[in-house]
């Protein structure tokens, strides 16, 4: 279909004896909101690493806008429009908040949102001069975030985006993400259930490498061998 | 502007004001003195602008500063070439950048980075000196090549003759105000904040769509241009090139002299390389088995008291007193 913006077929990746991951297929259509859950050693980062072309599957594609991604160099999958946030937060701790932003805006082809709105849309207006270093967690969380956001992406990666976040921090860091519906697609991997229960969209459940269950996260809810495996019984 | 650069403005229009006045208060050889130590100075800061703003420390960069020295030598000893002393240092130059590309290329696309890089760049810097050495029909062997001729050029009618102390000072200057000045500005802006970034952190970079290795390369690509340039304005100054100018030594001195003014300043290693060089002097003079272990001793103080060289001692005691102030 021509709004499908990231494809994987069939993915699989093994590293010497063990198979991380076993014939994944994941569809993210344009402006689409998807998230990726499941337990500890599930493969959900190692996907993510397969989605973004840092790893190389050793069976399937990864085509983004039709092309092959897969071994790409990081810079030119960055120009095709994939935004990531790392698992950990990963900022320039020796330039402010304002410059961490403008480096992402330079790396961008044609940025368009200036680095006030940036600032501001991360609630980070006010520590403009700040070094990234100094900020709390969250807030490094929020800045990557924005920076991720300033090369414009089509598509916005994101490995556990409100890791070491407060309760509050998460549902801000959902709210935030609702309000960019409708920008670009944005696939977040996430442990944290009630970040996903905020955004309520379609959820890919992996367990030992292989897809559990998918579907609109309300139906993931409620099924059986989901709560067995991941969410537990109340 | 932010205070960081205003600083680093008045302290460089400081160290300008000097070097223009030091003529009036100086005779023939102390000029001669200061103009190789200058040369050194741009030396230490083309090594600067890449191990401060890259954070990767290269221990071979005497080697591009001795390219740079043998092609001047090679071109402007050829009676057959024209304009010998333009086109040596454009030779020279571009030679050292030549190198650079090609070594640089293999290593920041390969993934070569830190510890790694030094070690290769090492290396590198003791295959130069070993082939100046070897091959002696071309670069004079272990005697080297002598006989260079100052510089000389035309330009727009004016003949520039830089045989006496007093011009080849004020040339040297200018060239070293000019380059540091205009590395600083590549260093403020676009360029240095994005590699500053690519130090932080490499992957982060890449995956904002920034070409980290590209960017490395660039830089140190630049960075050997100007330790060519450095060579080839020595070797004319000097009158004669040997291998000791791309020698393992050599690329130590110039780690010192950073390390001593203060990395990622790019004035701090021009003034690290005066200071250095004139006290190698005064104290060789009177015990030339003195001066290594001085040398060493300074290093290591410089190492523990100033880790951010000489020039941090302004920020330092601007802070100290700061401090007494609010604790009165």
């Amino acid at each position: 279909m021509s709004d499908v913006l990231l494809q994987a077929e069939n993915v699989g990746i093994r590293f010497g004896g063990l198979q991380a991951l076993e014939g994944l297929n994941l569809t993210v259509r344009d402006k689409e909101l998807c998230c990726i859950i499941g337990p500890n050693g599930a493969g959900k980062s190692t996907f993510l690493n397969v989605l973004t072309g840092t790893l190389r599957p050793t069976s399937g594609s990864v085509c983004f806008l039709g092309h092959n991604i897969a071994g790409l160099p990081l810079h030119r999958i960055a120009r095709l429009g994939i935004a990531r946030k790392f698992q950990i937060p990963s900022v320039f701790p020796s330039l402010s908040v304002e410059d961490n932003l403008k480096v992402a805006r330079w790396g961008a082809p044609s940025p368009v949102r200036p680095i006030g709105e940036l600032m501001e849309l991360v609630a980070l207006g006010n520590r403009a001069t700040t070094l990234a270093g100094a900020l709390a967690h969250g807030q490094k969380q929020w800045l990557e975030i924005g920076m991720a956001l300033a090369i414009e992406p089509r598509l916005l990666l994101l490995d556990e985006p409100t890791a070491g976040m407060t309760p509050q921090e998460t549902m801000a860091t959902a709210e935030m993400l609702l309000r960019l519906k409708g920008e670009f697609s944005v696939v977040a991997v996430e442990h944290d259930i009630r970040f996903v229960r905020a955004l309520n969209c379609e959820t890919l459940v992996l367990h030992q490498g292989r897809r559990l269950r998918s579907g609109p996260f309300h139906d993931i809810e409620s099924d059986e061998m989901v709560r067995d495996v991941y969410l537990g019984r109340r | 502007m932010i205070a960081r650069d205003r600083n680093w403005l008045v302290i460089f229009a400081v160290c300008a004001a000097l070097a223009v006045a030091y003529p009036l208060i100086a005779d023939g050889y102390q000029l001669t003195v200061i103009r190789d130590a200058l040369i050194f100075g741009l030396f230490a800061a083309s090594l600067d602008f890449f191990w401060g703003r890259t954070g990767i420390l290269c221990f071979g960069h005497a080697a591009f500063f001795g390219i740079g020295g043998y092609i001047m030598a090679l071109v402007t000893l050829n009676d057959a070439i024209p304009f010998g002393s333009l086109l040596g240092v454009m030779g020279a130059v571009a030679g050292a950048a030549f190198v650079a590309a090609i070594i640089g290329y293999f290593l920041f696309f390969g993934g070569i980075r830190g510890s790694y890089f030094t070690i290769v760049t090492l290396a590198m810097g003791v295959i130069c000196q070993q082939a100046a050495v070897s091959w002696s029909s071309v670069t004079g062997g272990d005697s080297g090549l002598i006989g260079i001729p100052p510089i000389a050029f035309d330009v727009g009618g004016l003949h520039v003759d830089l045989s006496q102390d007093l011009p080849s000072y004020i040339f040297v200057a200018a060239i070293v105000a000019l380059v540091v000045l205009a590395l600083w500005s590549i260093s403020r802006g676009r360029w240095g904040t994005v590699l500053t970034a690519i130090q932080d952190n490499e992957v982060r970079a890449a995956a904002l769509g920034h070409n980290a290795p590209l960017r490395l390369l660039v830089t140190f690509i630049l960075s050997a241009a100007i330790a060519g340039l450095a060579g080839a304005l020595y070797v004319c100054m000097a009158g004669l090139v040997a291998p000791d100018l791309s020698g393992l030594l050599l690329s130590t001195e110039v780690i010192v002299w950073v390390a001593v003014g203060g990395r990622g300043t790019l004035l701090g290693p021009v003034l690290g390389a005066i200071v250095i060089q004139r006290a190698q002097q005064t104290i060789s003079s009177f015990n030339p088995s003195l001066w290594p272990l001085l040398l060493g001793c300074v290093f290591v103080i410089i190492v523990f008291v100033l880790p951010d060289g000489i020039l941090s001692i302004y920020a330092r005691l601007k802070s100290l007193f700061r401090g007494r102030r609010q604790a009165q």
